[in-house]
């Protein structure tokens, strides 16, 4: 009797930790924590790659999907059509803004990449690693999703989407509108 | 007296190591040493158990450099260690802080030490 209980116990756990494992959202791409969320994003300001002085601050007033990327890594690049039809479709109401990051890559990489693949926004070289250093960047991709304001409210770690960020942007501006 | 002879030896040999041990990190560090120690303490953010210190990765490049810089600006250790976690959070530490819950991995094996030995001891005065 007992070691039936013992097993029906086991069994329940088991099945508790399979339904768990198997509703979480995959590692692929998921809405990470950071010590930034809530918090105004650090200050960036870097070199474009038409030789262009960037900042954030720059973009205050919009939307900003900050994304460090790599042209050595795949995830990036499978994300990289899906950034240019959220800039599209963003691009009349001016009220969203792509603003990636070159992450342990070289410019001229980039700039062939860009060549060859597209991307109408600013991508900002990082020779150094001070920006990804100052948003906690492990590993590209990575995306932080900015407010008007200049606040974090979000980080995806993993390939964006075109949907997923469109989703990402209406429950963060829902999330604003509430707090109004 | 006889009887805790012994104790009291090992109490002194514990004591004399322990100085010891805490006087190799005494001494002013130079700026190069003080940054290289802290960067020790740090997890190089690309990789999975090395520490910045020991990295050849660009990341890891980027927080020597960064820590070099603030000791050179004249910031404390803990200042140091801070902005890093206020970055990547605590797991940017290789060894866990000392404070919150934190600290249990610092006072379980303790406990678990004081329990072995009292566990042991009286043990030992039962068999008697």
């Amino acid at each position: 009797m007992r070691v039936r209980a013992i097993a029906l116990s086991v069994g329940a756990l088991a099945l508790v930790l399979v339904a768990v494992l198997a509703t979480r959202p995959s590692a692929e791409t998921k809405e990470a924590q950071s010590p930034l969320l809530g918090h105004p994003a650090p200050a960036l300001q870097g070199t474009a790659l038409d030789g262009s002085t960037v900042r954030l601050s720059d973009y205050r007033g919009r939307w900003v999907v900050l994304n460090f990327f790599a042209t050595w890594c795949v995830p990036c690049q499978r994300e990289h059509p899906e950034l240019i039809a959220f800039t599209r479709r963003h691009a009349a109401a001016h009220d969203a803004q792509v603003l990636g990051v070159i992450f342990d890559d070289t410019a001229a990489r980039a700039r062939s990449f860009v060549a060859r693949n597209g991307g109408g926004w600013p991508l900002v070289d990082d020779p150094g690693g001070s920006i990804a250093l100052d948003f906690g960047v492990r590993g590209p991709p990575e995306s932080y999703l900015v407010d008007p304001n200049g606040d974090v409210l979000a980080k995806v770690v993993g390939e964006v989407t075109d949907a997923g960020l469109e989703r990402l942007l209406q429950r963060a501006q829902a999330r604003e509108n509430r707090a109004r | 007296m006889r009887r805790w002879l012994p104790w009291l030896a090992l109490a002194a040999v514990l004591a004399v190591a322990l100085a010891v041990g805490a006087g190799r990190h005494g001494g002013r560090a130079t700026p190069a040493q003080r940054a290289h120690r802290i960067a020790g303490e740090l997890r190089c953010p690309t990789c999975r158990s090395l520490s910045a210190a020991e990295s050849d990765a660009k990341a890891a490049k980027a927080v020597r450099d960064e820590i070099a810089r603030r000791v050179r600006a004249g910031e404390s250790d803990s200042e140091i260690r801070a902005y890093f976690v206020s970055r990547y959070g605590r797991d940017i530490l290789l060894e866990p802080e000392g404070t919150g819950v934190a600290a249990i991995v610092w006072v379980l094996p303790v406990a678990a030490l004081v329990c072995g030995i009292a566990g042991l001891a009286l043990y030992f005065r039962r068999r008697r």
